[in-house]
């Protein structure tokens, strides 16, 4: 009967490796951002792709603007995150405004592909009365890969877009607030995917060089090949995901489950032949 | 999670930060004021004083805050001709002070002497104010403040200021509206729209000033100046480009194409945006594709509907390492197409501004496994394990028992 207890302790053992698992997913699953103190929060703008205010993740930016300014900031995410960009805009006084207006939020990856926002309300109309309107947008899971012929979000840098998208033409030109605030979550194990891109999607941050179209094409790649930009850091850990999931509990707990089950099974055989043993003597 | 941090501390070792800090610095950049100074701005409707005197309290405090490496100028407009012809109304527009390093005395001093005079030429103002800015790569930015529209029709400062945008590389044009007509808002937000540049309303001394004040500190942003370049309408005899920015024009309805190097154990990542810097049609879109011979790699497009400033999509196209000692590399054709469309009476020329990044990575992308790791999850999985390890201990039971008893009967 030792055997027995041994099985039931071990059995035991696994099912508490196992319980954790779920812990383990619940843990991982807590917000990743912590804002940082090193960098002053941006205050300004960009006004295109090109101009866009980097921002980290975590970090309240805010800028003053015209209603009818296409207002560009930039932020960092990398694969198993999903990010959310929040925006509040402070509408200008009610009694300047002839009537209703809609603001829009467009999120787009690293190489400017407009990202569908799987969840919040990136666009809203604010009432001639409203003094302020909030929109939200929740990305898909970053992807650590993607086929070339998909729009997956990659790892890299974010574009965030805010405008008015319809209103009275006379209040155009009136003074708004703004504020933007991007954080990301780690979507835990069950998203947790395969593969590494070359480089995380960022801008390309120098001026163009036409070359001699008679010239041969060129087998060094390395002068052409372009760098990291200086302006968007990366998220807290790195653009690389890092190597932990809770993948790891789930497959080592079935391995002990299996290993387990084995020696339960060849104790089963065992078993047999000692209690013939026995009834033979 | 120490293994963690390491990886972490890997991965940004691997992408150096100050990689840019070697390029040569780039010009300082230029800025033009230009100051409306005709008849209407002595009306006294800003905070109860006169538009001019606001502008000029404004102007003090913008000048005093301009940071170091702008070079500044002012022009005025209507400042000096007080008389009935139009002719010489039109031609009212005169370089209060040069675009350089700035004095702040003398440019301060040069302020104070203005006052509200004559006609609004404001398309020859600017016009001229492109001239001013004209010469070398900098960044250019003008800022218009005004009271009123254009007097000095046929010539639409609309049409100017598209014009100036499409000649350099990098010029925006700035509105501050001192009134709100309904005939100078649509001029001034045409203006601005034409060039990338915004527009706003001031009611206030403070908006005023704050407002100039921060299009001059734009100005200042050190942002990558692109590369002017042409495409042209077949691969073969399409423009040559290395990775970084380039700007080009593109009609409606037009196709351009553009071509690029790309090696063994690159990737090649292009974007582009088309922007919208006249009245368009309400639905519009864009397609990107890169071509290697009758071959179609990869396409982007996007589509969109209602007020834009731009539309944009990009694409990538990765070739595996070859592992050859000189790796083989080929031409990759891109063409760009967009379908704005607009109304009969908008100009078509010149084309809509587009702006194209190439850039190049190496070593491709790895696929590896879907899964991370090749790691599995949930519970049928570790159902699978169990039911595979029973089996197996059973079927190793059972063996180890035939193998007993045919060891017994022999």
């Amino acid at each position: 009967m030792r055997t027995t207890r041994l099985t039931a302790a071990a059995l035991a053992a696994a099912a508490a490796v196992l319980g954790s698992a779920p812990m383990a997913a619940a843990d991982t699953a807590s917000p990743s951002p912590s804002p940082s103190g090193s960098v002053a929060a941006p205050t300004e703008a960009g006004t295109s792709f090109r101009t866009a205010t980097a921002l980290q993740q975590g970090q309240t930016a805010t800028a003053t603007a015209s209603t009818g300014d296409y207002l560009y900031w930039m932020f960092p995410a990398t694969a198993g995150q999903n990010a959310t960009v929040e925006a509040t805009v402070t509408l200008p006084d009610s009694s300047a405004r002839h009537g209703s207006a809609t603001w829009r939020l467009d999120v787009y990856d690293g190489l400017r592909r407009h990202q569908a926002c799987a969840a919040g309300h990136p666009s809203r109309t604010a009432t001639a009365a409203a003094a302020d309107v909030s929109l939200r947008c929740t990305l898909r899971t970053v992807r650590p890969w993607s086929e070339a012929w998909a729009n997956d979000p990659l790892p890299g840098a974010y574009y965030v877009r805010l405008t008015v998208a319809d209103l009275p033409d006379q209040d155009l030109g009136l003074a708004v607030k703004t504020e933007i605030l991007a954080t990301a979550k780690d979507a835990g194990g069950a998203k947790a995917a395969g593969g590494e891109l070359a480089a995380p999607l960022t801008p390309v941050e120098q001026a163009g060089a036409t070359l001699d179209p008679s010239a041969e094409p060129s087998a060094s790649p390395s002068e052409t090949v372009s760098e990291a930009p200086a302006s968007l850091a990366a998220p807290d850990g790195g653009w690389s995901p890092g190597w932990w999931s809770d993948r790891w509990i789930w497959t080592a707990a079935g391995g002990v489950l299996g290993a387990l089950a084995g020696v339960g099974g060849y104790t089963l055989t065992r078993g047999d032949r000692s209690r013939r043993r026995r009834l033979q003597g | 999670m120490g293994l963690c941090a390491l990886f972490a501390v890997l991965a940004t070792g691997l992408f150096p930060a100050g990689a840019v800090a070697d390029e040569p610095q780039p010009e300082s950049p230029k800025v033009e004021l230009v100051l409306d100074a005709s008849g209407s701005m002595s009306t006294r409707d800003i905070d109860g004083q006169s538009r001019m005197t606001a502008a000029k309290q404004a102007f003090n405090e913008v000048l005093d805050s301009v940071p170091a490496d702008v070079r500044l100028g002012i022009r005025t407009l209507g400042a000096n001709y007080p008389g009935k012809s139009k002719v010489e109304g039109c031609k009212d527009t005169e370089q209060l002070y040069p675009v350089g390093q700035l004095d702040r005395t003398e440019a301060k001093t040069a302020v104070a002497t203005l006052a509200p005079t004559g006609w609004t030429p404001i398309g020859p103002a600017l016009r001229a104010a492109g001239k001013d800015l004209a010469g070398g790569n900098a960044t250019r930015r003008i800022v218009l403040i005004t009271d009123g529209e254009d007097t000095c029709a046929p010539l639409d400062p609309c049409v100017v200021a598209r014009e100036l945008a499409a000649e350099g590389t990098n010029l925006v044009i700035d509105t501050l509206g001192l009134a709100s007509t309904d005939k100078m808002r649509k001029q001034l937000t045409c203006i601005a729209e034409a060039t990338g540049g915004t527009y706003t309303t001031v009611s206030h001394k403070e908006e005023l000033a704050d407002r100039t004040k921060q299009l001059v500190h734009r100005a200042a942003d050190n942002t990558v100046t692109p590369t002017a370049t042409e495409g042209t309408s077949t691969c073969s005899t399409a423009p040559l480009l290395g990775a970084g920015v380039y700007t080009d024009r593109e009609t409606f309805a037009e196709h351009r194409w553009y071509r690029v190097n790309v090696a063994d154990g690159q990737e090649l990542r292009a974007s582009v945006s088309v922007g919208a810097d006249r009245a368009v049609n309400n639905d519009y879109g864009v397609l990107l594709r890169a071509v290697t011979g009758d071959r179609e790699l990869v396409r982007g497009s996007d589509a969109g509907s209602g007020r834009t400033d731009d539309i944009s999509t990009g694409l990538r196209y990765a070739w595996p390492a070859s592992g050859a000692d000189t790796p083989a590399s080929r031409t990759v054709c891109l063409e760009l197409s967009n379908s704005f469309s607009a109304p009969a009476f908008v100009k078509t020329t010149p084309g809509l501004p587009v702006e194209l990044t190439v850039g190049l990575v190496s070593s491709p992308d790895n696929a590896s496994d879907v899964a991370s790791f090749g790691l599995g999850r949930g519970w049928i999985m570790l159902a699978v394990l169990t039911l595979t390890g029973l089996l197996a201990g059973l079927l190793w039971g059972w063996l180890t028992r035939w193998r007993v008893a045919v060891w017994r009967t022999n």
